[in-house]
């Protein structure tokens, strides 16, 4: 049974992998239809790169939408890398309390965690806005950060800090050298990956945005809701393109970080999913 | 002073946590049994289970089984093609699977937003989809399939689809290949193999598969929002609607707390299946 050349399931696989591409295909080409209501080919066009990063709320929306993605991944590190750090040498029914609150952080259906977090605001008369969003997405960016991070304390022999310890290094220095210095591709990687799920957020956002600017992803959201722009997949592609670049670069530093066996590996690439 | 220091390190996980998660979440259990004065809009504590009552509504009991119906279709036929294309990726050679996997997660990762949207120029009367229909003489007139639950089938199988696709590549990566020759020489037919052989050593990543496309699905609001053009509503979006529309809290609450039990029945019987294999540590 050679299955590799097995032609119904190249077939099936070529038609799901097309399955896969030809949207982002669509998006592409009509980014740069000159027809404004994409009904056909009217010709090539750069006009809507143009008209999209004129566009006030667009600049507005990416704007905010940076400010929420750079302090909400500084905050996940700081909570889930201090957290991880603590679950290391945490009693074992502490560790499965950390454990099962990291997991109900990624489970729980966003659009319940988000109202509920809407109601606890409105219920306490905080405020809604650029600090809400980002204390939301720290919510589920923090247990994305501590399990990356868990992945790869897991991996780190405690002897090399004795080692160090030993030696004659100071806590201190043993922590910043020897552990810190270890776990930084983890770091980078659970920062970069909290980035782009913050830069990508709708529902979370959409509830706790209150009257503070859009952020761009809700600006999107408003714009394709009342009609079809090509505007629209403009500002698509100039995302896509950024979030491919940000997540190819989360990924190479994790996988190429070394001492993580084949099997971690592949675990840990499976954290990097959501949703 | 050792007690502290050596917990000192938990405490931004368990404010963030407990402040922002764990209230948040009771609050809205408590709220599901309180009472809302229509104009007054004051929340009241009764015990009162007449939140949970409006499902002997069919609007809400038609969007109940509707957010079901079409979270577990739409997880079902993701598990196929899912199944399908994870196989003949873990039957390549290891480059051409890297090279593979790269095109599943690609996609992935471009904006949630833009992908589901991309759908709608899809799906659209006259559109790509529509016309090639009509071509070939598939439909006499107009597909219309945009703003219906199919459209809304689609842009979950679609979005959550590349999270199938990888936990089934990585239990099926696992396999000795030897295993399938030993069961060859054993005089097993391809059919027999692949039923008694692959299937089973593939299920955790199918049933890993299952709930993290499962979940997202069931409580999904962007896509229905899109693709079912507000006319096709899911739990979530009723759900939704309570606290950003109609400020009804204790019935928002309830339509929240019955999302989570439901998913918590799913959870129950994707495990009982086979024992979630949980990723890292």
């Amino acid at each position: 049974m050679n299955i590799r050349r097995h032609p119904v399931s190249a077939a099936l696989a070529a038609l799901v992998i097309a399955f896969l591409w030809l949207p982002l295909i669509a998006v592409m080409v009509n980014s740069f239809n000159r027809d404004s209501i994409m009904a056909s080919w009217g010709g090539a066009t750069s006009k809507w790169y143009g008209q999209a990063l004129r566009d006030h709320d667009v600049r507005e929306g990416l704007k905010a939408t940076l400010i929420i993605a750079i302090a909400s991944a500084l905050v996940s590190l700081a909570v889930g890398v201090s957290g991880a750090l603590w679950w290391r040498r945490a009693p074992k029914r502490a560790r499965a309390v950390y454990d099962g609150l990291v997991y109900a952080r990624i489970i729980v259906p966003e659009v319940v965690f988000a109202t509920a977090v809407f109601f606890l605001f409105v219920r306490f008369h905080f405020r809604l806005g650029l600090t809400a969003i980002i204390i939301g997405h720290s919510v589920w960016n923090s247990a994305y950060a501590t399990l990356i991070v868990q992945a790869r304390l897991v991996g780190l022999d405690p002897s090399i800090e004795e080692a160090a310890a030993d030696l004659g290094a100071t806590p201190w220095r043993v922590f910043r050298r020897v552990t810190l210095s270890s776990l930084m591709p983890a770091i980078v990687a659970a920062g970069l990956l909290a980035f782009t799920f913050s830069f990508d957020d709708v529902v979370t956002s959409y509830f706790l945005q209150g009257t503070a600017q859009s952020p761009l992803p809700i600006v999107l959201f408003g714009l394709i809701r009342f009609r079809l722009t090509p505007e629209v997949n403009a500002i698509g592609v100039l995302v896509m393109v950024f979030t491919v670049a940000l997540m190819s670069l989360a990924v190479t530093i994790f996988a190429t970080a070394g001492r993580i066996g084949r099997s971690e590996r592949s675990a840990g690439f499976l954290d990097m999913y959501r949703r | 002073m050792r007690f502290v220091r050596q917990h000192l390190l938990v405490v931004p996980t368990a404010v963030l946590t407990v402040v922002f998660f764990v209230v948040p979440l009771g609050l809205i259990a408590v709220y599901s049994f309180g009472s809302i004065n229509p104009v007054s809009l004051d929340v009241f504590f009764g015990w009162t289970t007449n939140n949970y009552r409006a499902f002997d509504s069919s609007l809400y009991l038609h969007s109940l089984l509707r957010s079901i119906f079409l979270s577990v279709g739409a997880t079902a036929i993701c598990a196929v093609l899912g199944f399908a294309l994870a196989y003949f990726i873990s039957r390549q050679p290891p480059r051409a699977q890297r090279l593979l996997l790269v095109a599943v997660i690609v996609p992935f990762w471009t904006s949630f937003i833009v992908r589901t949207y991309s759908w709608v120029d899809l799906l659209q009367n006259l559109g790509p989809i529509d016309r090639l229909a009509g071509a070939t003489g598939l439909t006499s007139g107009n597909l219309s399939i945009l703003y219906t639950p199919t459209a809304i089938a689609i842009g979950i199988v679609y979005s959550y689809l590349p999270l199938m696709v990888l936990p089934i590549y990585v239990s099926l990566e696992r396999i000795d290949v030897s295993i399938y020759s030993a069961a060859a020489d054993l005089g097993a037919t391809p059919w027999r193999q692949f039923r008694k052989v692959v299937l089973p050593l593939a299920m955790p990543g199918v049933i890993a598969g299952s709930i993290i496309v499962g979940i997202p699905a069931l409580g999904e609001y962007v896509i229905p929002e899109i693709l079912g053009g507000g006319k096709t509503l899911m739990l979530g979006n009723i759900l939704a609607d309570q606290f950003q529309t109609t400020g009804n809290y204790p019935f928002g609450s309830a339509l929240a707390v019955t999302l989570m039990g439901i998913l918590l029945i799913m959870l129950l019987i994707l495990r009982r299946r086979a024992p979630l294999q949980e990723p890292a540590a």
